[in-house]
């Protein structure tokens, strides 16, 4: 890896020693921006976040539903 | 370097004068260096300077949940049931919080990644954008009832409400101003421990030992069985715990910290020990006002502050004014880190700098999404005949009903070897987080039943 400073003055060459020795190549900030590769998803693992999905959306209906008779 | 399992995945694909050292990883560098030299050294002292480094956002998670609308959950749990069922209930709620937090604990630590980030590049946008909705509405409106807790913990002290939410966020930005994890941790930790302020509360109610002992030993049924008004209760004391911000927060701050996988069974400490607080100050609280139930006073209306003048007249002024602070110290911590949760998964989303390290210059996004959350809810509570009570409790029930899903999410990934290597969940952990998401679909759909046909309890011998 080539690290480089960021600006001029900002990031001293002992900073950069000490990143690298310090810290795992995954935790460098910049790193993070390159996403890590989608995984395919399962039948069964649709299903269940399909059907999780449903039950979120019907529970927030009752949840509006119970608020609309309590205040009346 | 040390090399975690995402660099089977990741590294090779990075072009190299993408590599750029930043503030932000400059000090994390400066943290990850005294934790390093604690490690090298032996020594009861050094292993103690370690875990003292290394804790901090699973207590922070923990103590930050007993927010404002969960002490007020617990205070009104204490009120109207009495410490029969709901002490060892609280406590086996903690304990699920411990299988789940412990997750995100071990995922920010070996993938270095938020949350918010790995549900998106693993599963894609669309369940991503599901996720971030969730957590987006389940933030907003637990960051309303936060700044409902410290405008009425402040009213105790004849505080108006544009002062209490003005205060509250003067408060934000000072927590978030020092530019730095390891400042602002250690901040928020020496406040976030004034939680405990529920245990002398509780103490100068003169608890009944041997009721507490019995409840805990024998674990008594629901007093006047299953009805909507139990299972609300039941359901916001299980949301005062459990809820899908916690999973971010812990997540990313583990990250921002820069946790690795060398920490992570102090990591396990750090959660455990931030629970059993949390817990040790839920009991307090439903401990505190107990007395309320003994003495059959009527508490369906009551708010935060209205918990400590009720309680003024058995625990004094001085009681009941620590009662009010415990109520504006969790609101405020509690402010601080939900709004820094959005403004993680914000930044993980956009792909925008997203640290606490960051200088405001280099952290315009992150520090906007924060204060800006925080703004819009603190300015909804100002509105004038808001029902405050229901809101609160409403809020910890919309949480439960947020969890299974987002527990779907964590559990999937804490079972992704591509991205966890050999720290995958063991069998023990996945039928332990199982036996959560049922329980929780479970209160759910009995929340749901209550609602569509409350005339089925009557056939369970509830009301």
């Amino acid at each position: 890896m080539t690290p480089r400073e960021k600006g001029p003055g900002s990031i001293t060459s002992s900073d950069q020693q000490l990143v690298l020795s310090s810290l795992e190549p995954e935790q460098l900030a910049r790193l993070k921006k390159h996403l890590i590769p989608r995984r395919h998803l399962k039948g069964p693992e649709k299903f269940v976040m399909w059907s999780l999905r449903i039950y979120l959306l019907f529970m927030m209906v009752v949840v509006v539903y119970q608020v609309w008779t309590s205040l009346r | 370097m040390n090399l975690g399992p995402l660099s089977r995945i990741t590294p090779q694909a990075v072009p190299q004068e993408d590599v750029v050292i930043t503030h932000e990883d400059v000090d994390r560098a400066h943290d990850r260096v005294r934790v390093s030299a604690a490690r090298a050294q032996r020594g009861a002292f050094s292993k103690f300077r370690l875990l003292w480094l290394l804790v901090g956002p699973g207590i922070l998670v923990m103590l930050g949940e007993n927010d404002g609308p969960s002490m007020i959950s617990y205070a009104a749990t204490g009120a109207r049931f009495g410490i029969g069922f709901f002490i060892p209930f609280v406590i086996l709620t903690f304990c699920m919080a411990i299988v789940v937090q412990e997750m995100t604990m071990r995922l920010g630590s070996a993938t270095h990644r938020g949350h918010a980030e790995l549900i998106f590049d693993r599963f894609g946008p669309f369940w991503g954008w599901f996720s971030m909705i969730d957590l987006g509405i389940g933030n907003f409106l637990t960051l309303i009832t936060e700044f409902i807790a410290i405008r009425a913990g402040l009213g105790f002290f004849g505080v108006p409400p544009w002062a209490a939410v003005g205060s509250a966020l003067v408060f934000l930005c000072l927590a978030v101003a020092m530019h730095r994890y390891w400042t602002w941790e250690r901040t928020l930790l020496a406040i976030a421990i004034f939680n405990l302020v529920f245990v002398p509360v509780a103490l100068l109610t003169h608890p009944n030992w041997h009721s507490v002992g019995s409840a805990l030993v024998t674990w008594k049924p629901l007093p006047g069985g299953l009805s909507q008004e139990t299972l609300i209760i039941v359901l916001a004391d299980i949301g005062a715990t459990v809820t899908p911000w916690m999973l971010f927060f812990q997540q990313s701050a583990t990250v921002d910290k820069g946790l690795t996988r060398k920490d992570i069974h102090l990591g396990r400490i750090d959660t455990v020990v931030g629970a059993a607080l949390a817990a040790i100050a839920a009991v307090a609280t439903i401990l505190a006002t107990a007395p309320l139930f003994a003495h059959h006073m009527t508490a369906e209306n009551f708010q935060g502050a209205e918990f400590a003048q009720a309680l003024q007249p058995l625990i004094g002024r001085f009681g009941a004014a620590l009662f009010a602070l415990g109520i504006v110290e969790a609101g405020l911590v509690a402010s601080v880190t939900i709004s820094i949760s959005s403004a993680y998964a914000f930044g993980e989303v956009a792909r925008r700098p997203h640290s606490l390290n960051l200088p405001v210059g280099q952290g315009k996004a992150f520090y906007s999404v924060l204060f800006l959350c925080a703004a819009t809810a603190g300015a909804i509570v100002l509105i004038p005949g808001l029902p405050l009570v229901y809101v609160v409790l409403l809020v910890n029930v919309v949480a439960v009903l947020a969890m299974p899903p987002a527990l779907v999410f964590l559990f999937m990934l804490a079972n992704d070897r591509e991205v966890m290597g050999d720290l995958v969940s063991p069998r023990w952990a996945n039928i332990l987080a199982t036996s959560v998401v049922v329980f929780l679909t479970l209160a759910g759909l009995l929340f749901g039943i209550s609602v569509i046909a409350p005339n089925v309890f009557a056939f369970l011998g509830g009301k």
